[in-house]
């Protein structure tokens, strides 16, 4: 009681610091700062290059655009006959839509639907690669073989076409789209995961841990999982393009009923003939435009993170 | 095991696994079909019987026609029955155009994709590995980096917003009062109204006028990516070691790029172009869809929005099948062009 | 006390001449009491530098030495000191952003006149690669194109020096040198690189270097990536074809076992300079410069326990920094005032040994 008393009345960093180590709470310690290395590391991968800082400045400002555009630039509930298929004015920053709808708001708002879809499916694929690749590589033998054999057999499936053909059995909507495109893309993340796993396994640090017979949860995740943190960075932004692609490729092709988003405005544009239209064709134009802005700055922040992670890639 | 068996053997391993992917797939497409809760053919039948005022015996039958199934059999019964046709590429008789093989169907809408796409990744393929192995000799010219930013471009961006950038490009900007480059009709369509179709110049000038930006499109969304395999590949050879020593050996220079470099250097490329001719068949949707091309993937773009479940299958798998076989193509060119897996067999991928 | 000057221009230290094929014939005439074989070639003062992002490295500075004709010289130093560069800038395949900032490299094969290499466009550079100069790298485990057979490889190599030969000559001189090497030569021929071991691959590649009969063959780490029994058979090897076909060696090693097997003479390098060069015997009995008496030293004994296990103290200055004085003296133990202010000069000391030290100032017979 009296010694607890004593701990809680110690003053300096150095105290504590020393009464920690000998309580056995120095591993946690040692847990934040790994993580914080990790978080620096991370950081300065993303500002290593500058293609890499501009991507994610770029992502940045479309996810800030999403989240509070709509604020200042609300939806036009109502159709307006009078200003049909404008073209950019003072009132319409780009013009109207073919229900003389405001179309920069509708830019406003068109991304928020697109980025949590790709996040979500982004975060269920890298859970699943993570956990299938990195099991099959830890466990290895019979497992894994026919863990490799199933991921071969399932990359041969051609993906946006079976998308297409199950949009015809089911009707998808956001939260499926999320977990079909991501069970869908399980296979290709296995594969770079387990390959990742298996060089990391190879390790020191890693073989001591395994020598020493930790249990092999503890292994992944304090050991192989905070040392692919850049890898799976990239893998998770290849993923949100890859899941806007298939998103906004469907939703144009009609056939997955989403209501707001850049696809669609692609999608009503294209229907409503806009090319034949020059003064609208920012009808068309801006949602595609924004849609490359945003898939370019994921490459960009992907190719950053691989290239601080794997320097060799680029010489 | 003796050397003479050895690729009869890696072979035969091969061709199984194409046989065990074939079947997942069409098994896959099997029960998606029977099993679904909004069962298609359940749903057929129920349609038939309140649009068109059938008895449900009737309905069933004139289902199971359209199906080729006998729907009276067990369900593995069926599947065996279904599998059997699968194996002879027959997939039944379309549901829109009653009595039209989906098999007819699909012959007819193949060439017109295998020309757009197939012509598409030919000349992206040579331009692209060209300018890949001019950037990576080239490294520290002033073009490289321009080379490089561009294909990175074009290689991320989706191919069908390429084609929409394409579309305006070609067909609705005007350039300097003189109209657009290409009239926007022949943007839509394989070939003009009123052309007789035939090996007469007519058609095969409107066939070409109409497939001259959708082949730029396919052209322009694989570009990116040759040029950035290439480019890698060929760094990667330029400082491998057997190219120094043929260096300090005295070899010519174009002796060194051609045989030592290069020619190591095409080995994992001419690989990834086997496996890309397996997606010719495909081709792309969302393109067929915006030129209204009338291709395979249209095809199977109206079989589902129409639910023509057969032939909606029968492309599917042929769309797989092919991709399969073209991997299949380019494991064994792999192995012939690198003496190294030859021997290993194939063992490979075990 | 000057009577055996090799180059009487060159006593001062600074004099930027260069020694002109006259002066290396005269040289030769007159230092035929000390070695009667005449010079292959001769580096003088040769500096090599490296552009860095943390500015110009110098990699190898004034560097001096001669190689004669049959002569095997090997070249030692910690890593880093700039043995590759110097070896390397022979035959022009140094990276990108070496340059060679000042020297001469003088060929001087048999029968043909001097050919001034440090100048020598690549055009006709290629002409001496291989065919009269042999560079073999470090650590080349994949010397050979791993998609073309060996035979393919030895027909190009003589393609690309001599197109006129017919196949049938070319592949009888490439079976006739891989018997030489003791290899079985027609499996050899037909073979992919992946079908030998690396000791086959390290033989068949010392049978192509000899194809076109090289005056001249420089191996860096020749066998370091072999097993000791297979470095021993091809060091063996090697010894006994510089007898019979006659050509000089420079070798690059580490292992000063291998020196005494194989080298006629030791060139010590430190930091980009060369600090000691003597003849084998004399090198091992009598190390001059305290660098190499620090190498000799940190030989294990047999008998060694850990601790005596002797190393030289300190580590190898930054090449980019700006030197003066003598570069090895944060870590010598016979530093003096005149160390830390002036270079010393590589001076000749004796009968064919050089060494570049103040500490030997009073015996030197001149400048190298
Ligand atoms: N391409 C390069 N660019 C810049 N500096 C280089 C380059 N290559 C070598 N150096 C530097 O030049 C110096 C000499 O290198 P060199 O390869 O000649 O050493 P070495 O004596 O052969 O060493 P080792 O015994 O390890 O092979 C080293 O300090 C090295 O860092
Ligand atoms: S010159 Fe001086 S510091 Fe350099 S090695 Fe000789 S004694 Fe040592
Ligand atoms: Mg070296």
């Amino acid at each position: 009681m009296l010694k607890t008393q004593s701990e809680n009345n110690l003053k300096t960093p150095q105290e504590i610091n020393q009464v920690l180590s000998t309580t056995g709470s120095a591993y946690q310690l040692k847990g934040t700062t790994r993580f914080k290395r990790n978080m620096r590391h991370l950081r300065e991968a993303l500002f290593s290059d500058a293609i890499g800082a501009f991507g994610f400045l770029l992502l940045l400002a479309i996810i800030l655009m999403s989240v509070f555009g709509p604020i200042w630039f609300p939806l036009d509930t109502i159709s307006n006959p009078e200003v049909i298929l404008n073209a950019p004015s003072a009132e319409h920053f780009l013009g109207t839509d073919h229900l003389g709808r405001d179309i920069w708001a509708q830019v406003v708002s068109g991304g928020r639907e697109l980025l949590v879809l790709a996040f979500l499916t982004a975060s269920i694929a890298v859970l699943l690669g993570l956990f299938l690749g990195s099991l099959s590589a830890l466990i290895g033998g019979r497992f894994d073989e026919i863990m490799v054999f199933l991921a071969d057999v399932w990359l041969t499936i051609p993906r946006f076409p079976l998308l297409v053909v199950m949009s015809g059995f089911f009707t998808l909507n956001a939260t499926t789209l999320a977990i079909v495109l991501a069970v869908l893309s399980w296979a290709g993340l296995f594969r770079t995961i387990r390959a990742e796993v298996l060089s990391l396994r190879s390790r020191d640090f890693i073989e001591v841990a395994f020598m020493l017979d930790m249990p092999k949860t503890y292994i992944i995740f304090k050991e192989i999982l905070p040392n692919m943190m850049g890898f799976v960075v990239a893998n998770f932004t290849l993923l949100m393009r890859a899941a806007i692609y298939a998103q906004v490729g469907l939703v144009f092709l009609g056939l997955l009923p989403l209501d707001q988003n850049w696809g669609v405005m692609i999608n009503v544009a294209w229907n409503q003939g806009v090319i034949y239209n020059p003064d609208a064709i920012w009808f068309l134009l801006a949602p595609t435009i924004v849609i490359c802005l945003l898939i370019l700055s994921l490459v960009w922040i992907a190719r950053s993170m691989e290239e601080f992670f794997n320097p060799g890639l680029r010489k | 095991m003796p050397k003479r068996l050895q690729f009869p053997l890696f072979l035969l391993r091969k061709l199984l696994k194409v046989a065990f992917t074939v079947w997942v797939v069409t098994t896959l497409i099997f029960f998606l079909i029977r099993l679904m809760p909004s069962n298609p053919i359940e749903q057929y039948i129920q349609n038939l019987v309140i649009q068109y005022g059938m008895s449900y015996e009737e309905a069933t039958s004139r289902a199971a026609s359209l199906f080729s199934l006998d729907l009276s059999q067990s369900m593995f019964a069926q599947y065996l029955e279904y599998l059997k046709d699968a194996v002879r590429l027959d997939f039944g008789t379309s549901f829109l155009s009653p009595g039209v093989q989906v098999s007819e169907i699909i012959a007819a809408r193949l060439p017109w994709t295998l020309f757009t796409v197939g012509t598409g990744l030919i000349l992206s393929f040579i331009v692209g590995t060209a300018l890949g192995a001019i950037a990576a000799y080239r490294r520290e010219s002033w073009y490289e980096p321009i080379i490089s930013g561009l294909s990175s471009f074009l290689s991320a961006i989706p191919d069908f917003l390429i084609a929409i950038f394409l579309i305006l490009f070609f067909g609705v900007f005007t350039w300097w009062g003189r109209g657009s480059i290409v009239p926007i009709f022949q943007l839509r369509g394989n070939y003009g109204a009123g052309v007789n179709i035939g090996w007469n110049w007519p058609f095969i000038k409107s066939v070409l006028d109409h497939s001259f930006v959708p082949i730029l499109t396919y052209f322009f969304s694989q570009i990116g990516i040759w040029v950035l395999l290439m480019k890698g590949s060929t760094t990667g050879c330029l400082n491998a070691d057997y190219a120094v020593i043929a260096r300090a050996r005295g070899l010519r220079p174009r002796k060194i790029l051609t045989s030592y470099i290069g020619r190591n250097a095409m080995l994992p490329i001419a690989t990834e172009f086997a496996m890309r001719l397996g997606f010719i068949i495909g081709g792309s949707l969302i393109i067929e869809q915006l030129f209204v091309y009338q291709g395979v993937g249209l095809e199977l773009l109206k079989a589902t929005t129409n639910r023509d479940y057969p032939l909606m299958q029968g492309i599917f798998l042929i769309m797989t099948i092919a991709i399969v076989l073209s991997n299949l193509f380019a494991e064994i060119l792999y192995s012939l062009l690198d003496p190294r897996i030859r021997v290993k067999g194939g063992s490979k991928h075990a | 006390m000057n009577t055996n000057t090799p180059h009487p221009t060159n006593t001062v230290p600074s004099a930027s001449t260069v020694p002109s094929a006259s002066s290396v014939a005269s040289e030769n005439a007159k230092g035929a009491a000390m070695d009667p074989r005449p010079v292959l070639l001769d580096i003088n003062k040769l500096s090599i530098e490296y552009r860095t992002k943390r500015g110009k490295l110098k990699a190898v500075h004034e560097a001096s030495l001669r190689i004669r004709k049959g002569e095997s010289v090997a070249i030692i130093g910690e890593s880093g000191c700039g043995k590759t560069t110097l070896a390397t800038s022979i035959v022009h395949m140094l990276p990108r952003n070496a340059t060679i900032s000042g020297g001469s490299i003088g060929f001087f094969p048999e029968g043909k006149a001097e050919i001034r290499l440090e100048a020598l466009p690549e055009k006709e550079m290629r002409a001496v690669r291989w065919n009269d100069i042999v560079m073999m790298f470090q650590a080349s485990q994949s010397s050979f194109n791993p998609v073309a057979k060996i035979r393919t490889q030895f027909l190009d190599t003589f393609q690309a020096h001599n197109p006129e030969i017919s196949t049938d000559d070319a592949l009888n001189r490439s079976r006739e040198l891989l018997e030489l090497v003791f290899l079985n030569a027609d499996a050899v021929l037909n073979s992919f690189p992946h079908e030998l071991s690396g000791g086959m691959k390290q033989r068949t590649l010392i049978a192509l270097s000899l194809l076109l009969d090289p005056q001249l063959v420089i191996l860096d780490e020749p066998t370091t990536a072999l097993d000791l029994i297979t470095q021993k058979k091809i060091l063996n090897l090697l010894n006994s074809l510089r007898d019979s076909c006659g050509f000089s060696m420079m070798f690059i090693t580490h292992d000063l076992g291998i020196v005494t097997q194989l080298a006629d003479r030791v060139v010590t390098m430190y930091a980009g300079v060369v600090v000691e060069n003597a003849p084998t015997a004399d090198f091992f009995s009598t190390p001059l410069h305290p660098y190499s008496q620090g190498l000799l030293r940190a030989i294990p004994k047999l008998n060694a326990t850990f601790e005596q296990l002797y190393s030289i103290p300190g580590s190898t200055p930054d090449l980019v920094d700006k030197m003066d004085g003598c570069l090895f003296a944060p870590r010598c133990a016979h530093c003096h005032a005149r160390c830390l202010t002036e270079i010393p000069a590589l001076r000749q000391t004796d009968n064919d040994r050089w060494v570049a030290c103040h500490l030997y100032e009073e015996v030197t017979h001149g400048a190298y």
